[in-house]
């Protein structure tokens, strides 16, 4: 007994020890690659670490509640273009935007404040929005948050005082750089966990897994998938205005079903239900898709030329996913969470 | 045993991915004057993958083509020119992340591509802060320019140009006096287009009676036509501003409905799904646009060009767009020809001096402080069935971007 | 043209599209009803059929053979799709089945670029089916008048098939209970086969009316087709055949309605209106008009 105790202790220190070991390790490549990287590393960087955001808060919603949300990207562009129109500069925007109400046209903010407004928006619809769907499950859900989506897109074609319809909106600053984007995945990464771990948290899991058990038990399963679908549409929207910095110009359909389905990839791949699987998932993908991308350009090997083949990554890519869904149907991780602490203790026991 | 796989998978997939990836820059070439044989390199951006991919394919094919040529011929300022041709899959993320590249691990002199305005901005401003210049050869916003200031050329006329150039045309030549106009609103190319052009007709002293809207890819238009022929006269002419998958569509039903005034778009209009879809209904039609891509009607520059896009990819040149990407290389082999050496600074300036470089698109101009080409725009005529050359215009008056 | 022509036109209209989406949504529901899968890749099978017809066409082939060559590809890559890639997750959770078929999606979709270059290309579709037809004031396209019939017939042939033929009736049998089906010895493969290679048979024959009412082919051309018979099937109910017919009836009718009914200033936004339709019919009756309350044995 006492010795399953000590292995226990050990197990949990391990776990903080590995922790900040690997906050140190990810602060310390930071570092690196704001240094001493190359442009388009950093670009890559960044791009992870906006994905990683979208996927871990998508997790939110599809993998812990089972809400099989297909409408988030709507939800990434309601933060991109919120926080874009209030970031633009005011001179852009006369002539950008000429039809903005004088409230709007007189404002100009910086970025957090624009961000956060963002945010704060995409909450308050998702709430709203949320009010009518979270009673739907399964399929019927996924295609009503699809019919968000296409509204979304909709209204954004169509509002051209606001968002210039389907033309470009260009002009946006700059903002986004290695830190901002970094530091609100370290934001999204620890409220998502903790948020899995709490109470709230478990009766999510217990609605996804067993609805009517669940409500037997008293759980209020719409309250939980409500909740579970504002948190994620808020950091999902941060998402979008950290994108929207980044590009610096875009226009609605950037946020359709291309979009969608490049999100999805990630989170399966990494495992519903595990937000180091979401992080580990995001980051096989980005990297294996850019590493296709310069492969697919053609190559020397010594006497052998390999001509491009253009598209070859996507195929690759499709396949790969299958793959996956096939032998780890439930992504790579599944449900679990990596546990690095447990890896260092099996290896002392097997030394022993 | 599982999770083990899975993590020895993650490990292997991260190790193959960075022995690929290009983790630091490319040493830096030699220096134009100490090797003859380098070759002056071009960085090239199409969407050879995704949505946009039915443009910027061909053009790609012309640009190509045209280095080909080029090299063939002896290259320029005795240097061989290399396009280095990224695809850049109709993604904002992926333009910038090539342009990048292109920028920093191949070291281009120049940079080129696309046919869209998005597209154009997701690399362009990086060239710009590389003192790079980026010449879109499709892309025909007229705002472009001052988007980037200084260093984005276009190689084809803006839409406010070739807008101008129909509403006279309708005005003076079709006698026109009133329009009906209908826009795709899922555009930024059919938006501008409709706008110019109803800002010019009604300068003329034309009106627009009616006006209606559509969303890219609709394939019912019966309540715009039953809206229209609701009308006491039907207007002289119905100026359709849309893009080349509907327009074959639209014109099918409009002609189906009974509608026989003379219909009048803009490059869109330009693609062999227009006359294959609406058959004889495509007859009387009108539309702006580069070149007449014709092997007996063309000019003599566009019937060698088609003979050697046949040559070289088994088929016809799909649309302009093709002859675009072909004149884009020309120019910018021309204006490193004459700036003496491939020093970007140089070729930006060569570049806005450039005066009548005859294309296969047209002769090209850049005016003092103008990035935007004068180029003459072609009208065609729908007759029988084939393409027929209408007129040659030059706007008089173009409305401000 | 007074108004009462105009509605029947409408209508017309109406049913013509919203027969694609039947046709289209009873091949989803078929599928789902036994296997709980959302096939997105169905709208796939539709390209494939198409393009196997425009090859052959073009190849001189009479238009008959070419159709029906046409639909045969479909199926068989239906079935194809079955044996490789949704047997091996069977019993899988639905979300890894609606996944797989996306990247089977992405998978076909790329392929045809590749194989075909991503332009459209015009389907050349006989006189008989482009024509219109003048009763009076009203001219309605043949094409109408042909789909609208061509899926009467098959609706009438498949409720045929599933209320008296054995292997229908095995399907309805595995559609209700999987387990209970097996263990009265049906064969569940076969019952799943014939349920792709119905749906996709339909497919095929909605690819033809397809590309013949809008001119052309491309390598994305089942996206929209697939996403519609989705919404439709749930309007309907998943996993009911009837109700798959019902839902794309209403949707091709709320379309067609809405379009023409909205004032100028609105319809720009005709699909959200559409969407909200949606949620709001799922807000009153979550699983759709006619589809039964799934509940999970405890």
């Amino acid at each position: 007994m006492a010795a399953k105790e000590q292995a226990g202790q050990a197990s949990r220190l391990a776990s903080w020890g590995s922790a900040l070991v690997l906050i140190a390790l990810v602060i310390g490549g930071l570092v690196a690659t704001e240094l001493v990287a190359s442009a388009y590393i950093q670009r890559v960087v960044i791009g992870l670490g906006i994905s990683i955001i979208l996927v871990v808060s998508l997790n939110l919603s599809n993998g812990f509640t089972g809400v099989f949300s297909l409408g988030h990207i709507g939800f990434m562009a309601i933060g991109a273009y919120t926080a874009a129109i209030l970031t633009l500069p005011i001179s852009l925007k006369q002539v950008n935007l000429p039809d903005l109400p004088s409230w709007l046209a007189r404002v100009e903010l910086p970025f957090l404040p624009a961000t956060l407004i963002g945010g704060v928006v995409a909450l308050l619809i998702a709430f709203l929005v949320g009010l009518s769907l979270m009673r739907l499950s399964g399929p019927y859900v996924s295609v009503a948050t699809m019919g968000f989506l296409v509204i979304v897109q909709v209204i954004l074609i169509n509002w051209d005082r606001m968002t210039r319809g389907a033309r470009t909106f260009s002009g946006v600053p700059p903002y986004t750089t290695l830190w901002w984007v970094w530091g609100w995945v370290a934001l999204t990464v620890y409220v998502v966990s903790r948020l899995a771990r709490s109470a709230y948290g478990r009766q999510m899991i217990a609605a996804r897994d067993n609805e009517i058990a669940a409500q037997a038990l008293g759980i209020n399963v719409t309250r939980a998938r409500l909740l579970a679908f504002c948190i994620s549409a808020f950091f999902t929207a941060v998402a979008g205005s950290l994108w929207a910095h980044f590009i610096t110009s875009f226009s609605p359909k950037a946020f359709y079903f291309a979009q969608t389905f490049s999100v999805i990839t990630m989170l399966v791949v990494g495992g519903m239900g595990s937000v180091s699987g979401s992080i580990i998932g995001t980051a096989i993908i980005t990297l294996l898709s850019e590493a296709l991308r310069n492969a697919e350009r053609g190559m020397n090997l010594g006497l052998i030329h390999i001509p491009p083949v253009y598209g070859a990554s996507q195929i690759l890519m499709a396949v790969i996913f299958v793959l996956v869904i096939i032998f780890w149907p439930k992504g790579l991780l599944g449900d679990r969470e990596l546990n690095l602490g447990r890896l260092f203790i099996k290896r002392r026991r097997e030394v022993s | 045993m599982k999770t083990y796989l899975g993590s020895m998978l993650v490990v292997v997939m991260l190790l193959a991915s960075a022995c690929v990836m290009p983790v630091t820059p490319a040493p830096a070439p030699a220096q134009p004057t100490a090797a003859p044989a380098a070759p002056i390199k071009i960085g090239v951006i199409y969407n050879l993958t995704g949505a946009q991919a039915s443009l910027d394919a061909p053009s790609a094919n012309g640009a190509k083509l045209a280095a080909k040529e080029i090299n063939a011929a002896g290259g320029v300022l005795g240097r061989q020119l290399e396009l280095v041709l990224y695809d850049g899959k109709t993604d904002a993320a992926t333009i910038g992340n090539a342009a990048t590249q292109l920028v920093e691990s191949d070291k281009v002199v120049a940079m080129m591509g696309f046919s869209d305005t998005d597209m154009t901005l997701a690399a362009a401003p990086i060239a710009a802060k590389a003192g790079i210049v980026f010449v879109t050869s499709g892309a025909t916003s007229p705002k472009l320019p001052e988007q980037v200031p200084d260093y984005l050329f276009m190689a084809c006329f803006g839409d406010n140009v070739q807008a101008a150039a129909g509403a006279e045309y309708a005005y003076n030549t079709l006698q026109a006096k009133t329009a009906y106009l209908l826009i795709d609103k899922g555009m930024e190319y059919t938006l501008l287009l409709g706008k110019y052009f109803k800002e010019r007709f009604t300068e003329l002293g034309g009106e627009i009676v009616l006006e209606d809207t559509y969303q890219t890819g609709d394939k019912d238009f019966s309540a715009q036509i039953t809206k229209l022929k609701g009308l006491a006269t039907i207007p002289d002419i119905l100026f359709i501003s849309s893009g080349p998958d509907d327009v074959g569509t639209i014109v099918k039903q409009f002609r189906d409905a009974g509608l026989d005034k003379p219909i009048v778009g803009g490059d869109g209009y330009d693609t062999p799904l227009l006359v294959q879809i609406a058959g004889k209904g495509a007859d009387n039609t009108y539309f702006t646009t580069h070149s007449l891509m014709d092997p007996e009607l063309g000019t003599e520059a566009v019937k060698k060009f088609i003979a050697a896009y046949q040559a070289e990819y088994n088929t016809p040149p799909e649309n302009a767009f093709a002859g675009l990407g072909y004149d884009t290389v020309k120019l910018l082999a021309d204006a490193i020809r004459r700036a003496g050496s491939d020093d970007p600074k140089a070729i930006r300036e060569a570049l806005s001096q450039t005066k009548d470089l005859p294309g296969v698109t047209g002769t090209i101009t850049f005016q003092p402080g103008s990035r935007i080409p004068q180029k003459g725009v072609t009208v065609i005529l729908v007759k029988d069935g084939k393409f027929t050359l209408a007129a040659e215009v030059v706007p008089q008056k173009v409305p401000a971007p | 043209m007074t108004t009462f022509y105009y509605l029947l036109q409408q209508l017309i209209n109406a049913v013509s599209i919203g027969s694609l989406y039947a046709l289209m949504a009873i091949g989803l529901a078929m599928v789902f009803g036994i296997l709980r899968l959302i096939n997105f890749a169905h709208g796939d099978l539709i390209m494939v059929g198409s393009y196997t017809a425009l090859l052959l066409l073009v190849a001189g082939l009479p238009f008959g053979a070419a159709a029906l060559a046409g639909i045969a590809a479909s199926t068989l890559a239906g079935l194809i799709m079955e044996r490789v890639a949704y047997r091996p997750i069977r019993g899988a959770p639905d979300v890894s089945m609606l996944l797989t078929s996306f990247a089977v999606t992405i998978f076909l979709e790329n392929a045809a670029i590749l194989l075909f270059s991503p332009s459209s290309r015009p389907f050349p579709a006989p006189p008989f089916l482009t024509r219109a037809l003048e009763f009076g004031v009203l001219r309605i396209a043949s094409l109408d008048l042909i789909a609208i019939v061509v899926a009467g017939i098959l609706l009438v042939l498949l409720t045929l098939f599933v209320t008296r033929t054995m292997a229908g009736i095995a399907m309805r049998a595995a559609a209700q209970d999987l387990l209970a089906a097996r263990l009265m010895g049906v064969n569940v493969n076969r019952v799943i086969a014939y349920a792709f290679a119905i749906g996709s048979m339909l497919a095929g024959v909605v690819g033809l009316l397809w590309s013949a009412r809008v001119g052309k082919v491309d390598p994305l051309m089942g996206f929209y087709p697939v996403l519609k018979a989705f919404v439709a099937s749930v309007i309907g109910g998943l996993g009911s055949l009837p109700g798959a017919v019902l839902g794309g009836y209403v949707l091709g009718t709320l379309e067609i309605l809405l379009q023409g009914l909205l004032p100028p200033a609105l319809t720009p936004f005709r699909d959200a209106f559409v969407f909200v339709a949606l949620i709001i019919l799922l807000l009153f009756r979550p699983n759709g008009i006619l589809g039964t309350t799934e509940r999970e044995k405890v």
